[in-house]
C-alpha cells in the first residue's frame, strides 16, 4: 500500500482513505446484488490481477505543427511535458493531491473507481487556456501485461473550443482503469470523441466525470469496436446555467464480448439541457448493459433531459440489459426516456431482398442505418475511420 | 416458354392452410387481376410469389420462365425480374433511396451478366424516371419510405418498378388508402410501363383500379383458390352484388 509505485503514496490523508477502501474491498463490505459497477462482471474479475507497472516516457510525445492541432501519445500513463500559449501538458504531481482528494467526496460509490484510488500509478494533467481553439488527439499506448491505474485531469478554461479525440492502442494482456476528470469552464465548448478498438486480451475501464459551468457545452461520442472487455461509465454535472451535456455511444459486439455502459447527468442549475443515448449491435454470445440516469435537482427549473437506449440483437444468444432512470425533484422540466431492444427487422430485410439485394448486404444496410445518424455529424477523418471499423465488423456477420 | 404457371399450390402459415390447390397461368404481356374477400389468400399468394420465408409451401409447383420458382430465394427471384409492390411499404430510416436503388439495379444487371451502372449514370436514370412520375428530386435524397404519406409510398413503389424494369409485377392492394388523384398517378405509371414483354398480377378489392388499367383476365378467389375467372365484367358483378354469389 505504501509502495513508491503508487501516486501520492506519502500523503497521509489519502493513504488513510485508501486503506479504508482497501478494507471495505477485502471484507467485501458493499452491495453485491444491486451494484451497477458489477453488472456483467464479477468481483473476482475486478480484483484478481497480477499487478505490473513500469513507468516509461521514452515513446510518449506531444506534437503540434501549427499550434492548433495537437497529438499527444500517453505511454503507460506517462506523458511528455509540454507548454505553449494554448495548452499545458504534464504528469500529475504531488501538488495535485488536493484535486485528487476532492474526488473522494464527489465520486459515486463505484468499485472500479475504488480500485483506481488504491492502485493509482499514473495520471496526466492537461490545461487548455482561455479562448483557445484547438484540436487534441490523445492516444493511449500501453505495453503488454501492464496494469494501468490512471487518473487524468482535463481542464478547459473559459471560452475554449476543443475537438478532443481519445483512442486506445493497447498491446495485449493489459488492464486499463482510467478515471478522467473534465472541467468545462464558462463558455467552453468541447466535442469529445472516444474510439475503442483493441484485442481480446485487454480490459478497459473508462470513467469520465465532467463538470459543466455556465454556458458550456460538452458533447461526448463513444465508439466501441473493441474485442476486449470495455466498461464505459460517463457522468456529467451541469453546475452552471445554460450548460449542456450530451453523452452518446455506440457499441458493436460479437463473439463472447461483454461491455458495460452507464451514463448519468445531474442537473444542478436551471435552463440546462442533457442528452444520453447509447446504441448497441450485438451478435453471437455477446452481452451488454446500459444504465442511464437523469437527476434534476430542486433548483434546476426549465431542465430538458432526454435518454434513449436502442439495441439490435442479431442472434438469439446475445443479451442486452437496459435500465433508464429519471429522478426529478422539481416541476418545470421536459424529460423523457425510451428503450427499445429487438432483433433485426425482418420486414425491412424482406423489403430490401425483394428488390434483389442479397441477405448479407441487406443486413448490412439495415445495421448501418441503425447507427447512421450517429455517424453523420462526425469530422471526415473520424467518420472514415469509424466506417472502416464498421465495415470490418459487418464483414464478419454472416 | 411458360411465363408463369402455378400448379396445385398449397401454402400454410403457422399450421393454418391459406392456399389450397391454387392454380393460375399467366402469359407474357398479360394483366391478371385477382379479387376476393378478406382472408381469401390474395396477399399470401403475393408473398409466396415474392419468396417471403414466413410462408410454408406444403405442395405444388410454380414455374416461372421454365424455372422452378420455389428453388429461388427472395433476391434471386427479384434478380430474375419479379417485383412486388407492397400494400404497406415498410419505412427504413437511414437507408437512402438512391444508393439502395442503385444496389438493386446493379444486382439485377450483375445477374444478367451486364455491366453495372456507375453513380452518375444511375443518378441520370433515376432523375428521368422520377420526373416522368412527377416525383420531386428532393424526395430521392430521403430514406426509404420514411415520413412519406400513403400516396407517396405507393408512387415510390411505382418509381422502383419503373427503374428496375421487371418482367413480372405483383401489385398487392396498391390502391388501398389512395385518394382519386394518387390512384390516377399510380395507374398512369403502370399503364406507361406496360408493354408486350411484361406481365402483371393485380390484387385488389375494388373495380376502380381495374377501370384505369383494363386487365385481360379477372379471377375471383375464395378459401385459397380461384372460384371463377372471366373478363373485366366480373369486377362489375362484384361491385354490384359482392362476393356472396361466388
Amino acid at each position: 500500500m505504501h509502495s513508491k509505485e503508487y501516486i501520492f503514496s506519502d500523503h497521509a490523508i489519502l493513504n488513510n482513505k485508501r486503506e479504508k477502501i482497501f478494507s471495505k474491498l477485502i471484507a467485501k463490505n458493499f452491495d453485491k446484488k444491486n451494484n451497477e459497477s458489477l453488472k456483467n462482471i464479477s468481483f473476482s474479475d475486478l480484483s484478481l490481477f497480477d499487478y505490473y507497472y513500469k513507468p516509461s516516457n521514452k515513446k510518449s510525445f506531444v506534437i503540434s505543427n501549427d499550434n492548433e492541432n495537437y497529438k499527444i501519445k500517453i505511454v503507460n500513463g506517462i506523458v511528455k511535458k509540454y507548454k505553449d500559449d494554448k495548452i499545458e501538458v504534464r504528469n500529475i504531481i504531488n501538488s495535485d493531491s488536493n484535486r485528487f482528494l476532492e474526488q473522494y467526496e464527489n465520486n459515486l460509490d463505484d468499485l472500479v473507481i475504488d480500485f483506481n484510488k488504491i492502485f493509482l500509478n499514473s495520471g496526466i494533467f492537461i490545461d487548455i487556456k482561455a479562448n483557445s481553439k484547438i484540436s487534441l488527439n490523445l492516444i493511449y499506448e500501453n505495453d503488454h501485461n501492464h496494469t494501468i491505474f490512471q487518473n487524468n485531469f482535463l481542464n478547459f478554461q473559459k471560452n475554449s473550443k476543443v475537438k478532443l479525440i481519445e483512442e486506445f492502442n493497447l498491446s495485449h494482456n493489459t488492464i486499463n482503469n482510467i478515471n478522467c476528470n473534465i472541467s468545462a469552464h464558462e463558455g467552453a465548448d468541447i466535442k469529445h470523441d472516444i474510439i475503442q478498438d483493441f484485442s481480446y486480451s485487454n480490459k478497459l475501464y473508462l470513467t469520465t466525470n465532467t463538470v459543466c459551468e455556465k454556458n458550456s457545452s460538452f458533447s461526448q461520442n463513444t465508439y466501441n469496436f473493441a474485442n476486449g472487455f470495455v466498461r464505459n461509465f460517463h457522468f456529467a454535472k451541469l453546475n452552471g446555467e445554460f450548460s449542456k451535456a450530451c453523452l452518446k455511444g455506440c457499441f458493436f459486439l460479437k463473439g463472447e464480448n461483454i461491455c458495460s455502459n452507464k451514463t448519468q447527468v445531474i442537473h444542478n442549475r436551471e435552463n440546462c439541457e442533457s442528452n444520453q443515448a447509447y446504441k448497441g449491435i450485438l451478435n453471437d454470445n455477446s452481452k451488454a448493459n446500459y444504465y442511464s440516469n437523469t437527476v434534476v435537482s430542486e433548483n434546476a427549473q426549465k431542465t430538458e433531459g432526454y435518454q434513449l437506449s436502442k439495441g439490435m440483437l442479431l442472434n438469439d444468444n446475445c443479451n442486452f440489459f437496459s435500465k433508464p432512470e429519471l429522478r426529478i425533484f422539481t416541476d418545470d422540466v421536459k424529460c423523457s426516456h425510451g428503450s427499445t431492444i429487438g432483433p433485426l427487422d425482418e420486414r425491412s430485410l424482406f423489403y430490401l431482398r425483394s428488390r434483389g439485394i442479397n441477405k448479407n448486404q441487406a443486413m448490412k444496410m439495415i445495421i448501418y442505418s441503425f447507427v447512421e445518424e450517429d455517424l453523420k455529424n462526425l469530422d471526415n477523418n473520424i467518420a472514415e475511420r469509424i466506417n472502416i471499423y464498421l465495415s470490418d465488423y459487418l464483414m464478419d456477420l454472416v | 416458354m411458360i411465363f408463369l404457371n402455378i400448379n396445385n399450390l398449397s401454402v400454410s402459415i403457422e399450421g393454418k392452410k391459406i392456399l389450397n390447390d391454387f392454380n393460375l397461368t399467366i402469359n407474357q404481356g398479360e394483366i391478371h387481376a385477382i379479387m376476393g374477400p378478406n382472408g381469401s389468400g390474395k396477399s399470401t399468394l403475393a408473398n409466396v410469389l415474392a419468396g417471403n420465408e414466413d410462408y410454408e409451401v406444403d405442395s405444388g409447383k410454380i414455374m416461372y420462365k421454365d424455372k422452378d420458382l420455389l428453388d429461388l430465394n427472395i433476391e434471386e427471384r427479384a434478380q430474375r425480374g419479379i417485383f412486388i409492390a407492397f400494400q404497406y411499404p415498410v419505412e427504413i430510416p437511414g437507408v437512402k433511396i438512391t444508393p439502395f436503388l442503385q444496389a438493386s439495379i446493379n444486382s439485377k444487371l450483375k445477374n444478367e451478366n451486364k455491366p453495372e451502372l456507375d453513380r452518375l449514370s444511375f443518378a441520370k436514370l433515376l432523375r428521368k424516371k422520377a420526373e416522368d412520375l412527377g416525383i420531386n428530386s428532393e424526395m430521392l435524397k430521403r430514406s426509404i419510405n420514411t415520413g412519406f404519406s400513403g400516396g407517396e409510398k405507393k408512387k415510390y413503389e411505382i418509381l422502383q418498378m419503373s427503374v428496375l424494369n421487371p418482367e413480372f409485377t405483383i401489385f398487392d392492394e396498391t390502391d388501398s388508402g389512395l385518394d382519386v388523384d394518387a390512384l390516377r398517378i399510380v395507374t398512369e405509371g403502370i399503364n406507361n410501363f406496360k408493354n408486350n414483354n411484361n406481365s402483371f398480377l393485380i390484387i385488389t378489392h375494388y373495380q376502380k383500379l381495374l377501370n384505369y388499367i383494363n386487365p385481360d383476365h379477372v379471377h375471383i378467389m375464395r378459401n385459397g383458390k380461384i372460384v371463377k375467372s372471366g373478363d373485366i365484367s366480373l369486377a362489375g358483378e362484384i361491385e354490384e352484388s359482392g362476393y356472396q354469389n361466388f
